[in-house]
């Protein structure tokens, strides 16, 4: 019990930590803003674009496509796990070692961390919130159970997507390149997470390989919970789905980790 | 029984080998090749409780490698190592809780956060009590002259001030075990001697068990009463620093810049040559025997002299000679030196 509390009492600590860092880089927070806007425009055009010539689209209307996208790229922090360079990086340089020898779950402690940084991203996200709805008239949910079901569902795509980049990451253990496979992985992450284009318009192939991988679990399942395309109904399915991936991807990272860890050999010095 | 018993540790690196272009990169995804590096070979030593001991050994020689084995986070290829009973990667997490560590060359501290901030995590982390981590951080304000550091961020801290918020970090917990890796590199005099009086005084008078990595042997001489040598992975020497002081302290280097080419040059009793070069002769005096200023006019009367240094034997030296057999009448066996009374 007491270690349990002191456990709790760490992970806050880290948890307050991590915006205090995000701070020390207050530029890069601008050109951020600027850049999401510009995205965001560009896909508004796009969807409007395809819409041009018809009321819809796999059953879906322009407003309600419009809605699902701009609310994907709002909540885009979701899917931005990046483990794979962090620990890339960590590994390259050395530091992981820090990490291996405070007395405290390593895995536990990045998940803290990378939770505090999607709050804190969250909350950066405001101003693209208020763009999306003035400029290109965002309608939001006004249902408190919608919003209910999503965040409990955005919670569990996270964290099984986490989970996910973990197990991904273990394999720097083993090449120390981590650029390509840092980038394959955004890449995908990019197009499978469903921010670009909803699950529904995909053929159905794909939309069955997508949700057999765990990217979309964090924006597509979430993202169309909020905007209705799932029903609020099914949200207990949903959720139950994502506890499995949440478990599954668990297991299977903790474990790779237990193995990889054997692995580490600390660059210079 | 020791704090620290380590058995036949031994670590080999793989490094894969590359053939160079893209041919050779795809060549190496397939058919990798590697080349074996044995940086930490068979060593055995015991530390007891309270003892500082000085892991000496030139660039290369397996120091670190030991150190990250001992820490935990690098599995060793061979042998044992316990720490307090713990095997420190097995139980890395447990054995974490016990020691405390400084890495030179990096930093446990937060890069963006004040000092103070990554203490007072380290401080939870490691479970220190409130008011016993208030009092250490007063008296680590004091010894550290950390005052006016604790609100600056990592990144913004001269390297000096970075290995004294390093120092505090390691050892605010009050661990039983400590590992110094290279904690004077770089810093000048002032500041190393602020180190090594905090050394001493911290982990002497808490009876921490300390192992310290250095290649300044001032730091050694200040701090340890025994030291081990390792060359190649090989222990070569553990025993009293006495021992080294007295076989090899009591000569001095001196070098002489010449105009010309240098002849052979007829030396006084207790002096050598050691190396001569391009306009450039390096000669080995016994202090007991003679003095720098006889050898310097001994040989400013034979060649025509531009400068000329004088320097203590550097450790490469020393090894070099233990090899030659230096310690072999009458010195320390390497491996008997744990011969020490039983505790
Ligand atoms: N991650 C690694 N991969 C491959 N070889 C390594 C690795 N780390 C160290 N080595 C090799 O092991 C040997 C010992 O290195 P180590 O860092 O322990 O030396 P050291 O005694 O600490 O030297 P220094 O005084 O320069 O710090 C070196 O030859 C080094 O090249
Ligand atoms: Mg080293």
């Amino acid at each position: 019990m007491r270690a349990l509390r002191r456990d709790l009492s760490i992970y806050l600590s880290i948890f307050g930590m991590t915006p205090k860092v995000f701070m020390a880089y207050q530029l890069w927070f601008w050109i951020g803003l600027v850049l999401n806007t510009i995205g965001m425009a560009i896909l508004v055009f796009f969807w409007r674009a395809v819409y041009a010539d018809t009321d819809s689209v796999a059953a879906l209307s322009l407003q309600q496509t419009l809605t699902y996208i701009l609310l994907a790229q709002i909540f885009f922090p979701l899917t931005d796990v990046d483990l794979i360079f962090d620990f890339g990086f960590n590994l390259r340089e050395g530091n992981i070692i820090h990490f291996l020898l405070r007395p405290i779950n390593f895995q536990g402690m990045y998940y803290v961390q990378n939770l505090s940084s999607l709050m804190m991203r969250l909350i950066l996200q405001i101003p693209i919130a208020v763009v999306a709805t003035l400029l290109f008239g965002l309608q939001w949910p006004t249902d408190p159970a919608t919003w209910g079901a999503f965040a409990v569902s955005a919670l569990l795509g996270f964290t099984a997507l986490f989970f996910f980049h973990w197990f991904l990451a273990c394999l720097t253990f083993y090449t120390t390149e981590v650029w390509g496979l840092g980038v394959l992985i955004f890449g995908m992450s990019l197009f499978l997470s469903g921010s670009l284009v909803p699950l529904t318009m995909m053929p159905g192939w794909l939309q069955t390989v997508v949700l057999s991988i765990p990217f979309a679990q964090a924006i597509a399942v979430p993202v169309s919970l909020l905007t209705g395309i799932t029903p609020l109904i099914q949200a207990p399915l949903v959720w139950l789905t994502q506890l499995a991936w949440v478990t599954g991807m668990w297991l299977v990272s903790a474990l790779f980790f237990r193995v990889a860890v054997r692995k580490v050999t600390v660059q210079g010095g | 029984m020791s704090v620290i018993e380590v058995e036949n540790l031994t670590k080999v690196f793989k490094i894969p080998q590359k053939d160079p272009g893209l041919g050779g990169a795809i060549k190496g995804l397939f058919a990798p090749r590697f080349q074996s590096k044995t940086a930490v070979d068979r060593i055995n030593f015991r530390l007891d409780r309270g003892e500082i001991v000085g892991y000496i050994g030139v660039n290369g020689a397996g120091k670190s490698t030991t150190i990250k084995m001992l820490t935990g986070v690098l599995m060793p290829t061979g042998g044992s190592i316990r720490v307090l009973g713990r095997d420190p990667h097995r139980q890395r997490i447990d054995n974490a809780r016990e020691i405390g560590v400084v890495f030179g060359q990096r930093t446990q501290l937060w890069w963006d956060l004040a000092l103070i901030e990554s203490l007072n995590l380290i401080a939870r982390m490691y479970d220190v009590p409130p008011a016993r981590y208030k009092q250490m951080l007063d008296e680590f304000s004091q010894t550290l002259d950390l005052g006016s550091l604790l609100k600056v961020p990592v990144r913004n801290m001269s390297l000096g001030q970075k290995m004294r918020s390093e120092l505090a970090a390691a050892l605010i917990h009050e661990p039983k075990v400590v590992y110094l890796d290279e904690p004077t590199i770089g810093l000048d005099l002032i500041v190393k001697e602020r180190i090594r009086d905090f050394i001493k005084a911290e982990c002497g008078s808490k009876g921490m068990t300390v192992m310290l990595t250095t290649h300044d042997l001032g730091d050694i001489e200040q701090l340890c009463r025994r030291v081990i040598i390792i060359d190649e992975g090989r222990v070569i020497y553990d025993g009293p620093i006495e021992t080294i002081k007295k076989k090899f302290g009591k000569f001095r280097e001196i070098t002489f810049e010449t105009t010309g080419l240098v002849p052979s040059l007829s030396l006084p009793p207790g002096c050598e040559l050691l190396s001569t070069g391009d306009r450039k002769v390096t000669l080995r005096f016994d202090r007991i025997q003679t003095t720098a200023s006889q050898v310097a006019s001994a040989v400013m009367k034979q060649i025509e002299v531009r400068d000329f240094s004088l320097s203590e034997p550097d450790l490469a030296n020393i090894v070099k000679q233990i090899y030659n057999g230096a310690l072999d009448n009458g010195g320390v066996e390497p491996e008997a030196a744990d011969a020490r009374p039983a505790p």
